[in-house]
């Protein structure tokens, strides 16, 4: 039997002492619950390419103490529509474009818990993803601290993800790889015709957010995500040469963006402008930028309008080609949209209801708060070196809509 | 890389200098002056450009505490 050296208990002692210290610091109160439910809408369509995408979701929070919070919730992903089976299947008119039905429905069921002394928080959260070809464990912890009267808040994360990929058994060289036709007798153990690829995600996140004057807010936001597994959609196949083959990216990618937001209280108006720019670079080659302009203002008892525009490009992946038979590059070939160069506009509007407390500072005589909120946003992405063979890119406008509800006990 | 640690550096010194007041919050704690309106379809629409984008990262963060109080 080895026993363990003494600076090996030192991390959970560590741990003991700051959540012995956030306990104690925390003081008995009532106990205070949020529920939050509501569902979002993606629609795109065009040409025989069509994808909808429900996700309802229901999460509850309970304040148990002022330190110490416990969460828990559902959310799913309903996907239905047809997506493309072979890019660069012969297509010279959109109509033409070969495709395959999709039809699944991803759970995530997952909870945590948050301790707090009111300037320091800690937070740890566990989900569990699973669809009929996908699977995904996944954790994260954050710490954030507030300095300097609450005007100075430093948070940093850690996530940690474990994937499981459903595929077809591995060829003896990815040009012989077919695509995967379905999802019957993935995670079947006993089917021969079905095997399992891991991925597994390291995300770090830095956030830095600032009050520099009374009307003037800024954050500062960086992110570190490492990808090691398989990273293709198995259902994809690309046309190489005489043949289709199931796409084959690089198993290895780091991805690397920095962003900066800020809030402008307008006083004249009573509202807020809030720009934000991201960049991003990873090292499959591809670099982004994104700049986003939105301005908010509540327009009469506690109703209160967003409206929002974005612009988004980037280029290609080093891999990328929007012809592999003409124009192979390297060993990988993908037939990914979204890593050829593209670009896209969002434009959009939110509107949420906060209705006012009454005297007894509660809301429809039962609850402490009330937010109702509509969303709405229109996507148009163009991919000027995508085709389907000689065809565009049909689908290529999507409206994304939400509604929800948040209610406090 | 330097100069960018360095800027780093000055602005994190400045930080603790551009301090606001308890009672100069009253904008700051207005929902509009938020890094994280729109909750849950927030979350979803930023589902869908990760998906619908070839890059990702760099979202929003909880702001500062108001500190009204």
């Amino acid at each position: 039997m080895q026993l363990a050296s003494p600076s090996a208990h030192a991390p959970p002692r560590l741990l003991l002492a700051a959540c012995l210290h956030f306990a104690i610091a925390s003081a008995p109160a009532a106990a205070q619950l949020e529920t939050t439910a509501g569902a979002s809408i993606f629609s795109e369509d065009g040409g025989p390419l069509s994808m909808t995408v429900i996700v309802p979701e229901v999460a509850a929070d309970v304040q148990i103490t002022s330190g110490f919070a416990v969460n828990a919730g559902w959310t799913a992903d309903i996907v239905s529509g047809a997506s493309v089976a072979v890019v660069d299947q012969p297509a010279l008119t959109v109509d033409a474009i070969s495709t395959a039905s999709v039809s699944d429905v991803r759970h995530v069921v997952g909870g945590g818990v948050t301790l707090s002394d009111g300037q320091n928080t800690l937070a740890a959260n566990y989900r569990y993803g699973f669809e009929n070809d996908y699977r995904s464990h996944a954790f994260d912890v954050s710490a954030r601290t507030e300095l300097y009267d609450r005007n100075t808040a430093f948070e940093i994360t850690y996530a940690r993800s474990f994937d499981e990929i459903c595929d077809v058994p591995e060829a003896s060289e990815p040009a012989l790889q077919p695509r995967m036709p379905n999802s019957d007798g993935c995670f079947d153990d006993a089917d021969e015709d079905r095997v399992t690829r891991d991925l597994a995600l390291h995300t770090f996140q830095a956030a830095w957010t600032q009050n520099w004057t009374a009307i003037l807010s800024t954050q500062l936001t960086a992110t570190a995500l490492l990808l090691d597994g398989f990273q293709a959609n198995p259902y994809r196949a690309v046309r190489i040469g005489r043949t289709a083959a199931q796409e084959y990216h690089p198993e290895n990618r780091a991805r690397y963006a920095v962003g900066l937001a800020g809030r402008l209280w307008i006083a004249p108006l009573s509202g807020a402008v809030q720009p934000a720019l991201r960049v991003y670079r990873d090292t499959w080659d591809i670099r982004s930028l994104s700049a986003e302009l939105a301005y908010e203002q509540t327009l009469f008892a506690g109703l209160r309008l967003r409206a929002r525009g974005r612009y988004y490009t980037q280029n290609g992946a080093a891999f990328y080609s929007d012809d592999y038979v003409l124009a192979p590059v390297g060993s990988y070939f993908t037939g990914d949209r979204e890593l050829s160069p593209m670009s896209s506009w969002l434009v959009g509007g939110q509107l949420s209801f906060n209705p006012e407390s009454d005297d007894q500072g509660e809301v429809l005589g039962f609850l402490s708060s009330l937010q109702l909120l509509v969303k709405g946003d229109l996507l148009k992405s163009s991919f000027p070196h995508f085709h389907y063979d000689r065809a565009p890119v049909p689908n290529d406008l999507a409206l994304v809509g939400s509604v929800g509800i948040i209610a406090s006990f | 890389m330097r100069a960018l640690l360095l800027l780093c550096a000055a602005l994190l010194l400045g930080a603790g200098c551009a301090t606001v007041r308890p009672e100069e919050k009253e904008f700051l704690a207005d929902p509009a002056m938020s890094f994280t309106s729109g909750g849950m379809a927030s979350r979803h629409e930023q589902h869908v450009l990760d998906n619908r984008e070839g890059s990702s990262g760099a979202g929003t963060a909880r702001g500062g505490g108001c500190g009204c109080n």
